[in-house]
């Protein structure tokens, strides 16, 4: 910092650096060089520019490289008219360094908040047509990969209306994929893969799965899961790449294992209702937990993947399935045998559907 | 008035200090985190305010006068026009996948890859063009007024050319693009002019390009040698294998070593090369940091962020443009009566595209 007040200027209209004095008159100043005298200009066009070593750099509004830098001591007239030195910018700057950063958690915090919450509210406002069109551009024919027969076609329509009070807006669907997995999409869409039900060894096995299945459209899981993404892509936007998507994919793991359980939950109901027992459910849910232990690469283990990504087998999950049997309650079978029977052949009967995905899915 | 750049001892001088950056960057950290990324715009304004003020070109200092808002709203337009439209097209494609319209979601995914590709150039153009016309120096700033979009054709064309002959003509393409984004760019009212020429580069590319065949090649004859003086075949047994496998060890290492120290090299007389070719009026630029500068340079960054657990990483600004300062040199003079401030027009928003694509600086 120089002893003494020094006051340079550009006029932006060229290179030349002026040395000059400050004539302050009322709201307005001069600059004055030996021979020439620039302005007036007025205080409140003065902007804070930058700081340049020891000097404090002000510029002029509407001036392009209109520039008055001042080092040492300002002389006090000069300084109470001039704005204020800009440290932060604007908002850390008025509310000063750590008042600021408290502040920005707050609302960051209460923003990732309405972000995971509003979802659970908003996805039952968004009409049904929307949550059809979508599924239907999704879905479509599924490429020609859904099963069919006659009786296959009876037994799964059964099945699905035990289980559901409105099976008309539902669109159950086998498709012909050898992986064990299923899938609730927008729409009321949900599709059994045949390695589910070929893998199933009773009609009580798959009603668990499907009733699992039906809980997610009935709690309108996919449209809330659509939602939330949107929402943490916008405010996690800020959040450079790899940080930000790992952040992403923790939340949206966290709340699909409520989603689980949620469905889990609509599925025990759903059974109940039926009069099925869930302990073919819980069985299955044993069997594919062991088949995951064993972890080989031979192709059925391949398919398991599927399921077990999206729906992490625990044992809670299996125990809570147990605890829901009742004691001495007369369950009958999902399905009888010869249903059961054209439901587990109907992607074998129907030799149109096409099989595969036709790519490598993984 | 004439300045008489060559009689001092370097155009370009940089008196920052880590100490003082610190104080910059450890607030900017604190608040980006609290802000959930959103206040990195601002950071960022901060860090190139401070290291420009810093930064004197021959007598006075520079200035960044770049807003961290204006970088805000190009993230936010980046977003809006480009982010927004590519997650929803990838959902369309992953949609046509599962439907198994395979051709369609490939063709979909091709123009989308084009268009980024197209962007990218763009973007390259626009960063250099932002920065340029928030440089002030004596309150004149630079610019260009062309907006960039045939930059971005020739991007992509030119790209494409050094990639087809194996690779063989991105030198050609690199200084070819280099001097066409500074043709395009000014300061003051003087045009850049951009001389560069590619074929100087050619050897140092061909000894990055031929690395990977060299150290295969070498391992190959090194090892016949070694198997011939070992004489007999039976005196090989364990010895022979242990020196083979010595030596696959050494050819890999030596790609891993050697393979980025030959890009080094390739991108120091890159770098050389292409300021060397740069004038501005009878200002003549140069870059005089050489392979072995660069090495070091880059040695000391991996360490420096290896040494502090990650947390270094806010110093590469400061490093980045601490080693660009002190490497550049200007040669010529500058009349400051005739450096009159620049015409062009200021594009209200920042390098939001490049932030997007996430390239560096320069
Ligand atoms: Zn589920």
């Amino acid at each position: 910092m120089s002893a003494f007040f020094d006051a340079w200027h550009y006029d932006g209209k060229s290179a030349v650096r002026r040395k000059v004095e400050v004539q302050i008159i009322g709201p307005q100043f001069f600059l004055l060089e030996t021979e020439r005298r620039h302005g007036p200009f007025a205080f409140s066009d003065i902007e804070y520019v930058t700081h340049k070593d020891d000097a404090d750099v002000y510029g002029l509004k509407e001036m392009d490289g209109w520039r008055l830098m001042l080092s040492g001591p300002v002389p006090t007239d000069l300084n109470a008219m001039l704005p204020a030195r800009r440290n932060y910018g604007g908002w850390v700057d008025r509310l000063g360094f750590g008042k600021a950063a408290v502040a920005f958690t707050l609302v960051s915090a209460a923003a990732v908040a309405v972000v995971l919450l509003s979802p659970q509210w908003l996805a039952p406002l968004i009409p049904d047509s929307i949550d059809e069109k979508l599924g239907d551009a999704l879905v479509g024919d599924f490429g020609g990969r859904f099963c069919s027969t006659p009786a296959g076609d009876a037994a799964l329509k059964k099945l699905v209306a035990s289980l559901d009070a409105n099976p008309a807006d539902l669109q159950v669907e086998v498709a012909k994929i050898d992986m064990i997995n299923a899938v609730a999409l927008p729409g009321g869409n949900v599709i059994l893969f045949d390695g589910l039900v070929k893998q199933a060894r009773s009609p009580d096995e798959v009603a668990g799965v499907l009733a699992h299945e039906i809980g997610h459209v009935r709690e309108k899981h996919v449209m809330q899961a659509l939602l939330r993404q949107m929402g943490l892509a916008v405010v996690l936007g800020g959040i450079d790449g790899n940080s930000g998507a790992l952040v992403n994919n923790m939340l949206a793991m966290s709340y699909s294992r409520e989603s689980e359980a949620e469905a889990d939950a609509h599925s025990m109901k759903a059974l109940g209702g039926a009069n099925i027992s869930p302990i073919g459910t819980a069985s299955f849910f044993d069997r594919l937990s062991e088949m995951d232990g064993s972890a080989g690469s031979s192709k059925s283990e391949t398919g398991i993947t599927g399921y077990m990504s999206s729906h992490p087998l625990s044992r809670s999950r299996k125990e809570a399935f147990e605890k829901s049997i009742v004691k001495g309650k007369n369950y009958k079978p999902a399905l009888t045998q010869a249903e059961w029977t054209e439901l587990k052949t109907m992607c074998t009967q129907d030799r149109k559907a096409k099989s595969g995905f036709g790519f490598d899915f993984n | 008035m004439n300045d008489d750049v060559s009689q001092r001892h370097s155009a370009f001088r940089f008196h920052g200090s880590w100490q003082e950056f610190a104080r910059i960057a450890f607030p900017n950290l604190l608040l980006t985190i609290v802000t959930l990324g959103i206040y990195r715009f601002w950071a960022t304004t901060r860090e190139r305010e401070y290291l420009w003020s810093k930064t004197d070109f021959i007598d006075e200092r520079l200035e960044w006068t770049g807003k961290g808002m204006e970088l805000f709203i190009g993230f936010i337009m980046v977003f809006l026009l480009i982010g927004l439209p590519f997650i929803v097209i990838q959902l369309i494609s992953q949609g046509l996948i599962f439907r198994g319209e395979t051709i369609i979601a490939a063709v979909v995914t091709l123009m989308m890859f084009l268009l980024l590709f197209y962007l990218t150039g763009v973007a390259y153009f626009r960063a250099l063009r932002y920065r340029l016309s928030r440089t002030y120096w004596r309150g004149i700033r630079g610019g260009s007024d062309d907006p960039g979009f045939q930059y971005g054709l020739a991007y992509m064309w030119k790209s494409v050319v050094g990639w087809l002959p194996i690779f063989l003509l991105v030198p050609w393409s690199m200084i070819s693009l280099w001097n066409d984004r500074w043709n395009a760019m000014s300061f003051g009212p003087h045009r850049f002019s951009a001389t560069a020429e590619w074929k100087p580069l050619m050897k140092r590319y061909l000894l990055f390009y031929l690395v990977p065949f060299l150290v295969f090649v070498g391992g190959i004859v090194f090892g016949i040698s070694m198997a011939a003086s070992g004489g007999a075949p039976n005196a090989l047994g364990s010895t022979g294998i242990a020196i083979g496998a010595i030596l696959a060890i050494i050819a890999v290492l030596s790609l891993y070593i050697v393979l980025p120290l030959a890009a080094l090299a390739f991108y120091s007389k890159y770098f050389r090369l292409a300021v060397g070719g740069l004038r501005l009026q009878n200002l003549e630029f140069d870059f005089r940091a050489r392979a072995p500068d660069w090495i070091l340079f880059f040695l000391a960054n991996m360490a420096i962020i290896v040494c502090t657990l990650g947390i270094g990483y806010i110093f590469m600004p400061y490093r980045n443009w601490k080693f660009f300062i002190d490497h550049m040199e200007a040669y010529g003079e500058i009349n400051v009566d005739e450096l009159t401030q620049s015409e062009t027009v200021v594009a209200k928003h920042g390098e939001g595209l490049l932030d997007a694509f996430d390239v560096g600086a320069i």
